[in-house]
């Protein structure tokens, strides 16, 4: 009977590249948003800004989650993963098109170049789907948390699909709706679609393992799924057919319910735990899960505000709050242990081997996660009162950060194992 | 797991969990005995030793590397084979955790 539930850890080619190139993203992106801090007090809509949120989106929070999702995908879905090699087209495609994309956005260099960039990340997309369907068979297993990963993948293929039409667009104008209304609806699918309903799945899947906490309440997890969806399909039919209003408000507030009900459902998970002390990358966590609260509490002002600077902090607050806090916490609970397993996983019993832990210094975790916590509220602070100095000194913390975190993931993808 | 003393293989059985007792869970920092993932050890068979065990999660990454180190401390018994049989039920909950478990993972 034990061959039913057969773990077959996935592939390193299928994880560990998309660990090293989204920490040397990182590294860039806090670089670039640095060189570009000036731009923080405009609009949006501006080559540098638009670089460095699809470096940000793409190159940092997606590169790392297809990572993370190939080695989660087998524990969440309970069946291996469908395809390493397909993983690892999707490495190929996805690092091609992000470095594709943000030149071209970067320069803005409108054509073929933008274009190409968005066709190789809808081919890495795809190759991503077809991995996260295959692996699931949702159509033969059903649960919610692999409900969310199927659902988010779908959101991005949406996602990406506009992002092209966008590209496109930009070349060769053909969309009779308002660019910039549509650029909301590529975002929003992105946000809430993708990396909300991603991390939601993931989250509802890992945390109880963590914290050794169980809820029975999975009647939340339902709830969460119909709101984040339905606020989303709504928001979309309206912005599409009658353009952007306040209205908006609405479909935020029934997307806001669900992420309340998945929120419930963690904290009463994290209620039933047991009462062991939290570690640093739980911290990330929990302040990853405080700033998207935050995010959803600036969205009015964002929607009734014409000031740019609410739309940046929105922005902000999304990736470098939100999505780096939990990838920073994360990566020390998912990376140490595919390492671990390629050089210790026949060793053990047979002499002393270090733990998963070992493989990093937790000290620099912890000092990863003040001067993190330092470089948002500098950034925060910055942003809010157009002081650029101080985004400029929030972002030198991010390459402090980007630093320290990029130390302790190159210490462990080179682990070398010391002879017994 | 308790042994009946008038068990035949009562001191194989003593000796298999000490041995045990070496093999960490490598994301709990706790040993399997402890973290009460193993639910039987059987002698009876000839050549072969039984082990009926879980794991906290199903699908764990670092299942074949539990499995590694169940195989590796049991070779004290170079005349049985090792059977591993990894079941779902019962399900594994923290209240299988022992004592000595519990302050190992710092639970007040």
């Amino acid at each position: 009977m034990s061959d039913l539930n057969t773990s077959k850890a996935a592939a390193e080619l299928a994880v560990l590249p998309f660990y090293a190139v989204a920490t040397l993203a990182f590294f860039v992106l806090s670089v670039l948003l640095f060189i570009s801090a000036d731009y923080m007090g405009g609009h949006y809509f501006q080559p540098k800004l638009l670089a460095v949120v699809h470096l940000a989106a793409l190159g940092w929070a997606t590169m790392i989650i297809f990572g993370a999702s190939y080695q989660l995908l087998p524990v969440i879905c309970e069946s291996p993963l469908f395809s390493s090699i397909l993983a690892f087209a999707s490495f190929i495609l996805l690092t091609i098109g992000v470095y594709l994309l943000v030149v071209s956005f970067w320069f803005f260099q409108t054509g073929w170049l933008m274009i190409c960039g968005g066709t190789f990340v809808l081919l890495s997309t795809l190759c991503y789907l077809a991995n996260v369907l295959l692996t699931s068979q949702i159509f033969h297993q059903y649960s919610i948390q692999t409900l969310f990963m199927v659902s988010s993948a779908l959101w991005l293929l949406f996602t990406v699909i506009v992002g092209l039409l966008l590209a496109v667009n930009l070349h060769q104008p053909f969309i009779e709706r308002n660019h910039l209304d549509i650029l909301k609806l590529h975002a929003h699918a992105g946000i809430a679609g993708w990396f909300l309903q991603l991390v939601t799945g993931v989250s509802i899947k890992l945390l109880p393992m963590f914290l050794l906490g169980r809820s029975q309440k999975e009647r939340l997890l339902r709830y969460a799924f119909f709101l984040q969806n339905c606020g989303l399909l709504l928001f979309f039919a309206d912005v599409f057919f009658t353009g952007f209003s306040s209205r908006a408000l609405i479909w935020a507030a029934l997307i806001a319910g669900g992420v309340i009900c998945h929120m419930l459902y963690l904290l009463d998970v994290f209620k039933h735990r047991l009462p062991k002390p939290l570690d640093y990358q739980m911290k990330h966590s929990f302040l990853s899960f405080l700033f998207l609260a935050i995010t959803l509490l600036v969205i009015p002002i964002v929607v009734i505000s014409d000031s740019g600077h609410w739309s940046i902090l929105y922005g902000t607050l999304i990736f470098m709050g939100w999505l780096t806090a939990i990838i920073l916490g994360k990566t020390y609970k998912t990376l140490p242990f595919i390492v671990w397993n390629k050089h210790y996983k026949n060793l053990t019993g047979k002499q002393k081997v270090p733990l998963p832990k070992h493989l990093y210094n937790e000290t620099l975790v912890k000092l990863q996660f003040f001067i993190y916590i330092a470089a948002m509220m500098v950034l925060v602070a910055g942003i809010l009162s157009a002081v650029s100095m101080l985004v400029k000194a929030g972002f030198l913390l991010f390459i402090a950060v980007s630093l320290i975190y990029g130390y302790g993931v190159l210490s462990i993808l080179f682990h070398k194992p010391k002879s017994s | 797991m308790n042994f009946d003393i008038k068990d035949p293989f009562f001191s194989e059985k003593v000796e298999a969990v000490k041995a045990l007792s070496n093999v960490i869970d490598p994301e709990l920092f706790v040993n399997i005995i402890d973290l009460g993932l193993v639910y039987d050890i059987d002698f009876s068979s000839a050549g072969l030793i039984k082990i009926t065990m879980t794991l906290s999660t199903p699908h764990c990454p670092l299942r074949e590397a539990i499995e590694s180190g169940v195989k590796n401390v049991l070779t004290i018994f170079p005349d049985r084979i090792v059977d591993i049989n990894v079941v779902w039920a019962p399900v594994w909950t923290v209240d299988m955790i022992t004592e000595q478990g519990k302050s190992e993972l710092g639970i007040e």
